[in-house]
Formats: structure tokens, C-alpha cells, sequence
């Protein structure tokens, strides 16, 4: 592995190629170091992101939706990225660059289902979004909590049980009311969901798991300025 | 042939009217509960299963059970001589088992209305029940869509009709057209009404759980109380899942007090998808089942001694490449025998199984993977075996197809349980003295007195000739499946009902349903 290597001693391009090697293994301290190292060669953490991190993480991602990668795998591989992306995110805000998207999400009020909810976050973050995690049991007092505090682009709500299903309504009603319902993209998901009810409830879309709720994110930052997955995937 | 005709003799009511009808009937008449006959088979010896007791001691006293959300809980266990700490509570080595030990039935009775239907849980004996939860239903006319009330009262009088399933279940299919803090209501009444089978209460809501126990007391009016005992009897049993690993939490605890403290059961169930809720070994699966069963069961014991309690393990695999369950998969089966043995040697009844897959239609990995998980759970002995039918998608979906198809796989099993006759009819020796060599058996007094129930016959699996199949249109099981619960449905009587009682019990869920705004959430 990159232990005995001196990853001062590569070309840019080899560094990177080496970083894709190191996101998919998972090497959270290989990552820092590279990052620290490209960031010494003056390269804009924007590129930094997008070059090495964002492309990187796309590759595991193809891997994993073809079934070649396992979960505990890509667990290791998201902690590596949202490593790197600690570094880069304050500069990347100094810098003026564009977003790569904020999101928080939590499993709604009554429902305490989390594993598919983790599983959202572990891919979202592997794409670079920063992941705000409210846990399990939310009544909409946090989603609004949350909101303040984070200033999020995307709402993600998860609900397993039919019970629970209808508060995402209340939820997004009451965004609604507050007249900011628009100023945000509202992910749902959950088994016992499907199309026909997150449009019923006024959500911008239902995802299926979470390699498909990483794209419909990325697909509706997009269509919203100033994206970096909008570039990154342009 | 003739001969055995002329010994029988002409009598009055015979003749092909009486013998089509009599062959024709859909209801098979059969016993209310299973009592095995054959030994039960283990997958672990004394040292296994006492290394997993020890480990499972050694997570309940050093690693502690969360008692989320609830105060009361934390104070019952501090004064049991637990050590509570926030929310977590370590249990001393040994304290549960032998709080279990000195106050929790073996088994009980768990009564129906109709009172030769009441079964027993435990000892030697197993009980059948549908799938439990599914918020879609699903079947080969109208494919996958949600479920109503109506698809709900259909599953009950299936349930009701198939002789091998012993018990209504509870929620079959969630009625998503109900609002959902009342669709309780029109749940439980729907297995008082169009079964005389024993059902399971609601547990989303410790007031739920109350309309429930209240519904039963008006339904068994003067039978409510034992008199023996001065305690009601048990009615109801109720699925309590842990919030694993090595959680219980508010509402389930909630629920688990009020049937406690109404003498009514509490199944309480580790419900471990292996990797996500415990660690992705079979004795890692097995301790963490053993510790949160450990710790909910003794709960009971503390909340209302002597209350009914059955020791519940639904152990899934998981994809490692996705995280969906997985099921028919070898490692949980082991799990369910270890577990089996290990609530026999607690000494309470245990609950696990069903035709468990991940299919989305009644197809070949419906029946393999369903078959992969009904034959160990009858095979480890296992008391109340719920989703015994209709279980489709990992729960998402209850199958209409699926669910007749099970049930039929059901009365197989229930054949397998009885195990071998060897009374003197059993031994049959009067038939091989009666034939001797070279001949058949078909004409034979032994044979003609035993040929209608010598064999388990399925009812869906077709035996014919190529030819024979191929006239009668090429059906595949899940199509036979198809016109056979049509059939049932279009044949189905309600069971008879005390009409004040039923009375009762609509003014009951009137005056309820009246008292508080319909609400989703
Ligand atoms: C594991 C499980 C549990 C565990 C949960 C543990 C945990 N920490 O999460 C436990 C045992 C605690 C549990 C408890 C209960 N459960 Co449960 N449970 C399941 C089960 C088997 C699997 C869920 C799961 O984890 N799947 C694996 C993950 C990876 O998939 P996923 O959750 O669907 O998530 C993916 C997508 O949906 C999507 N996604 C999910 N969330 C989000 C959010 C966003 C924003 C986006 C974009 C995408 C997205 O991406 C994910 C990753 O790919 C399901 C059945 C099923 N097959 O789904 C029943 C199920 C959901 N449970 C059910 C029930 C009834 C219950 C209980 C009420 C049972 C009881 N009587 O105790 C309790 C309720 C507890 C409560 N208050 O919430 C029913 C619900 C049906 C209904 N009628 O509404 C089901 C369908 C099973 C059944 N037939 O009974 N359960």
C-alpha cells in the first residue's frame, strides 16, 4: 500500500490516480496526506475536490452499484472522502468556490428505522455532500431546528413504516406554511414508499436506495446555481 | 375393488351426491394446534449453547440493554437490583434467567373465542399464523399496490378457511386507507368478526394496546375472567420487537405494559438483520438475541409476574453489497436452531420462522427461500411460527397467491410434525399377510380403510400427466394459487357471532373512534 510510499516523490497526475487507488481502499490517512501535498503544489481545493475526491469516489460508486464493491467497504471509503473534504471545505468557502451541497436527515417522528437512513448518509457524504444526521424519532421542531442552524440545500426524510409515513407530510406542510418550502430540495425515502406518494406529499422525489438518491441529489443541486456537481458532472 | 364394495354393503345417505360433496368441501377439519412427534434437532451441544448463555450474560452486565424514554422502566429495573446508569441498565450475571426462571410460564393458553380453536404455546407444540406487517399486497391480477382494510379482512377469512393455519395473526396487511391512529380499531375487530381463530393486538401506541384488551374483554364477555386464577384470560398475543441491538424503546415498552399488566402475552422479539444489528456471526447473532430476549422477558416478569411471554428470534442475513435482507440463507437457520434450544432450556415458549423470502412475486425464490427457513423452523421445535404465509419482499408485500401457496406447504408440514404411526393400523401387517408377494396393495382392507388420509395430498401442486396439464391450460402453481383463494373468498361464511357482543363491540370502536380527531400522524 501507499505506506512506503512517498507520495512527495509522484507526478500530479500519478498522485491523483493514486488517491482513486486510496479512496477505493478506504486509507482515510492517505487521503490527508495527498490532499496536504497538492495543497502544497498550490492546486485550488476546488480541483483538489473535484479531480481527486469527486472522481474518485464516482468510481466507487460504479463499483458498488455493479455489485463488485461490499458495504463495510464503502463505509471506509466515504470516512476517507469526508477526511479529505474536512480539509478542503473552509477553504473551498474562503475561496468562493461553488458548493458541493449540504444536507441534513433524519428519520421522522415515531419511527426509529435508521439502517437504509445510515446507508443514505455513508453514500451522500462519499460524494462530497456534508451530512448533517439527525438521528432517528424526529418531530418537525428538529427538521426546523436543523434547518436554522445549517442553512442545508437538501431535506432528506426516511420513514419505514406506513404509520410514519404521513408526517413527512406534516413536515413538509409546514415548511410550507413558513413559506420556505422552496428554498429547499426534499429527498424521501424508505421501503414502503414509492413514486405515486412522495408526489402526493409534495416531496421533490422519492429514491429507491442510496446510490440513486446520490444522483437525483446531484441531478437537482444541478438544476440550481452554483453547484460543483453540476461541473463535476457537466 | 368389488369385493370391498360388497363388504361394505349398501347405506343410507352414500352414492356419488354424498362422496362429491364430502370430497369437495373446502374446509378440512383439523386440530387446532400441533402436537410434535418427532425428536427436535440441534446444532449445538451443552458447550455451545452454555458459551452463548455466558456470553449473553457477560453483554447484559458489562455492555448493559438501553430502557429508551422511559423512566418508569429504569426505576422497576433499579429496584430489581439492576445497575442503571442514564438509560442503560446492567443486569447482574444470572438476574434475568432466574427472574424468568422463577416467574414465567412455560407455556399458556392462548384463547379463541370459538374455544376449540384456543391454542397452546409451548411445551410440544406449534402454531401457525400468517405474515405479519406488510404495507403493499400483492397478486397476479392487479400486481403490487397498498394495502386497504378490505385486502385486511380478506387475508382474516383466508386465514380462517385454511386448515393448517392455527391463528388469525395481526397486522396481515396495513390498511392504508384507515387514518392511522384508528385503523387499530377496525383491525382487531376485523379477526373478532370473520374468525374465530386467536389474533395479536396493536403495539404502535401503549393506548392501542388498550383498545385492544378492551375489544377482547367485550368479546369474551363472562369467559373475560378466569375464575381459577381471578386474572383475565389471555386473548391476546402481541409481536414486541427490541430495537436491536440491545434496545428496547418507549412505545414498545409502552405496549409490552399493558398487555403485561392485563395478563395478555408479550412476544418479544430481537429482530436482527446479522451485520447491521449484530455482528454478521451466527453466535454473535445468537448472544445479542439472547441478551435483548434476556433482558425484555424478565421486564415482563417485573412488570406483572406470571404474565405470558414467548421468546421470539427473527434472524435475517443482509446483503453485504446493498444492506437488503436477505432470507432462505443458510447462517440464519442455524441461528433459529441455536435460539430454539436455547429458550427450551430458559424454559419459555419460542417463536421464529416463517416462509420467509425476498421475492416480489410468487415465483421459484418465493418457494426455495420460504421452504429454507419453514423446514428448520419446524424441525428446531419451535412453538408459534408466525409468517407461515403470505410473506412476499422481505415483509413489504403480503402475496394473495403466496399466501395459499404457503398454507398448502403448511398442511405439509403439520403431516411431517405428526410423525410415524406405529399403532397396530400404523404397523399394518394384516395388510402384508392379506396381499403377499407379487401382488398390489390398492384393493386390500387395509388400504381401502386408509387410502384417504395415508397421504398428505397437496392441493395446488399439480401430478397429472404432461397431456392432462397441457389441456387444462398449462397453469403454473401461482395460477392454480390464484383461482384457489378466489375460490375461498367466494365461498367463505363468516363465523357465527353473539349479536349483542358484536354490538358491543361497534359501539365500542363508535364512542372510541368519536372521542378524538382522525389523524395520520
Ligand atoms: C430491520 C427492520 C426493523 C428493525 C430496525 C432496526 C434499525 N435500526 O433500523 C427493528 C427490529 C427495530 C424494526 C422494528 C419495527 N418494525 Co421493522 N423492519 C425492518 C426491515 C426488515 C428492514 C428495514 C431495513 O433496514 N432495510 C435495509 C435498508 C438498507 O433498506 P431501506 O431501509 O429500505 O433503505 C434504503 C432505501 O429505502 C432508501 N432510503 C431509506 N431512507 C431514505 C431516506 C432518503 C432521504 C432517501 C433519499 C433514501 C432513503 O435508501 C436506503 C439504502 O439503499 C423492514 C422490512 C423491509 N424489508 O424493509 C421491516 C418493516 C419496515 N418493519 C415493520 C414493522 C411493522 C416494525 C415494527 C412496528 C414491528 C413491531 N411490532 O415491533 C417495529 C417498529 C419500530 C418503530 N417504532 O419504528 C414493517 C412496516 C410495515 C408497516 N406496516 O408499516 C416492515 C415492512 C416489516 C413487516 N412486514 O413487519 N424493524
Amino acid at each position: 500500500m501507499s505506506d512506503d510510499l512517498d507520495l512527495n516523490s509522484l507526478s500530479d497526475e500519478d498522485l491523483v490516480a493514486q488517491m482513486h487507488d486510496d479512496l477505493y481502499d478506504g486509507l482515510k490517512e492517505e487521503i490527508e496526506a495527498a490532499v496536504h501535498v497538492l495543497l502544497g503544489r498550490k492546486w485550488t481545493p476546488y480541483d483538489i475536490l473535484t479531480q481527486a475526491l469527486v472522481e474518485g469516489m464516482r468510481i466507487v460508486g460504479v463499483d458498488f452499484r455493479d455489485g463488485i464493491l461490499f458495504v463495510p467497504e464503502v463505509l471506509l471509503s466515504a470516512n476517507a472522502m469526508k477526511a479529505g473534504m474536512a480539509i478542503l471545505r473552509p477553504l473551498l468557502a474562503e475561496t468562493g468556490a461553488p458548493k458541493v451541497g449540504k444536507m441534513i436527515i433524519g428519520t421522522v417522528k415515531g419511527d426509529i428505522h435508521d439502517i437504509g437512513k445510515n446507508l443514505v448518509c455513508m453514500m451522500m457524504e462519499g460524494a462530497g455532500f456534508e451530512v448533517i444526521n439527525l438521528g432517528i424519532n424526529n418531530p418537525v421542531e428538529n427538521f426546523l431546528k436543523a434547518i436554522e442552524e445549517h442553512q442545508p440545500d437538501i431535506i432528506g426524510m426516511s420513514a419505514l413504516l406506513t404509520t410514519t409515513m404521513p408526517y413527512m407530510k406534516v413536515v413538509i406542510d409546514t415548511l410550507k406554511e413558513k413559506g420556505i418550502r422552496n428554498d429547499y430540495v426534499v429527498l424521501v425515502g424508505g421501503a414502503p414508499l414509492n413514486e405515486a406518494f412522495a408526489n402526493a406529499i409534495g416531496a421533490d422525489a422519492y429514491c429507491r436506495d442510496a446510490a440513486v438518491a446520490v444522483e437525483t441529489a446531484k441531478a437537482l443541486l444541478a438544476r440550481r446555481q452554483g453547484s460543483v456537481q453540476q461541473r463535476a458532472t457537466a | 375393488m368389488s369385493e370391498a364394495a360388497e363388504h361394505h354393503g349398501r347405506r343410507a345417505g352414500a352414492g356419488r351426491a354424498a362422496k362429491r360433496a364430502s370430497r369437495m368441501a373446502a374446509v378440512v377439519s383439523t386440530v387446532p394446534f400441533i402436537t410434535r412427534k418427532i425428536p427436535i434437532y440441534e446444532v449445538l451441544n451443552e458447550e455451545g449453547l452454555s458459551l452463548i448463555e455466558h456470553n449473553a450474560d457477560t453483554v447484559l452486565e458489562e455492555v448493559g440493554i438501553d430502557f429508551k424514554g422511559d423512566a418508569e422502566a429504569l426505576a422497576i429495573w433499579r429496584d430489581a437490583g439492576a445497575d442503571v446508569r442514564e438509560e442503560r441498565v446492567h443486569m447482574p450475571r444470572g438476574l434475568c434467567r432466574q427472574i424468568i426462571q422463577e416467574r414465567a410460564p412455560r407455556s399458556y393458553t392462548q384463547h379463541a373465542r370459538n374455544p376449540a380453536r384456543s391454542v397452546v404455546m409451548g411445551g410440544p407444540h406449534t402454531v401457525f399464523a400468517p405474515a405479519y406487517g406488510p404495507p403493499f399486497v400483492h397478486d397476479l391480477d392487479r400486481g403490487r399496490r397498498y394495502g386497504t382494510i378490505e385486502d385486511f379482512q380478506n387475508f382474516v377469512k383466508l386465514a380462517y378457511m385454511s386448515p393448517w393455519l392455527h391463528h388469525s395473526g395481526g397486522t396481515v396487511c396495513e390498511p392504508v386507507d384507515l387514518p392511522v391512529n384508528k385503523r387499530h380499531f377496525d383491525m382487531i375487530y376485523a379477526h373478532m368478526r370473520y374468525s374465530d381463530k386467536p389474533f395479536m393486538g396493536s403495539v404502535t401506541a401503549p393506548e392501542r394496546a388498550a383498545d385492544s384488551v378492551e375489544m377482547a374483554r367485550l368479546l369474551f364477555g363472562d369467559a373475560w375472567i378466569d375464575p381459577a386464577s381471578g386474572k383475565p384470560r389471555t386473548a391476546i398475543t402481541s409481536l414486541i420487537n427490541a430495537n436491536s441491538p440491545l434496545t428496547w424503546d418507549a412505545t414498545m415498552l409502552g405496549a409490552l405494559k399493558v398487555y403485561a399488566r392485563a395478563n395478555q402475552a408479550n412476544l418479544l422479539t430481537p429482530f436482527i438483520l446479522g451485520g447491521a444489528m449484530a455482528p454478521v456471526t451466527v453466535a454473535g447473532s445468537c448472544t445479542v438475541t439472547l441478551a435483548e430476549a434476556l433482558a425484555g422477558i424478565a421486564f415482563v416478569q417485573l412488570v406483572a409476574p406470571g404474565a405470558p411471554v414467548i421468546l421470539g428470534s427473527f434472524a435475517s442475513s443482509m446483503s453485504m453489497k446493498s444492506g437488503a435482507p436477505t432470507f432462505g440463507t443458510p447462517e440464519p437457520a442455524h441461528v433459529l436452531y441455536a435460539m430454539a434450544a436455547l429458550a427450551r432450556r430458559l424454559g419459555v415458549p419460542f417463536r421464529s420462522g416463517g416462509a420467509l423470502c425476498a421475492a416480489k412475486v410468487p415465483d421459484a425464490q418465493a418457494a426455495y427461500e420460504s421452504a429454507m427457513t419453514m423446514l428448520p423452523a419446524c424441525l428446531a421445535g419451535t412453538n408459534f411460527i408466525l409468517h407461515t404465509a403470505g410473506w412476499l419482499e422481505g415483509g413489504l408485500a403480503m402475496g394473495y397467491e403466496k399466501f395459499v401457496m404457503d398454507a398448502d406447504q403448511a398442511g405439509m408440514l403439520q403431516t411431517m410434525l405428526n410423525g410415524v404411526d406405529l399403532s397396530e393400523n400404523g404397523q399394518a401387517m394384516d395388510a402384508i399377510r392379506e396381499v403377499g408377494p407379487g401382488k398390489h396393495f390398492l384393493g386390500c382392507a387395509h388400504t381401502q380403510a386408509n387410502f384417504e388420509s395415508a397421504f398428505h395430498t397437496s392441493s395446488l401442486a399439480d401430478n397429472n400427466s404432461y397431456e392432462q396439464w397441457d389441456a387444462e391450460g398449462r397453469l403454473d402453481m401461482s395460477q392454480r394459487a390464484n383461482a384457489q383463494w378466489k375460490r375461498m373468498l367466494n365461498e367463505y361464511e363468516a363465523p357465527p357471532i353473539d349479536p349483542g357482543t358484536d354490538e358491543a363491540l361497534r359501539d365500542y370502536m363508535t364512542r372510541r373512534k368519536g372521542a378524538f380527531a382522525d389523524s395520520n400522524v
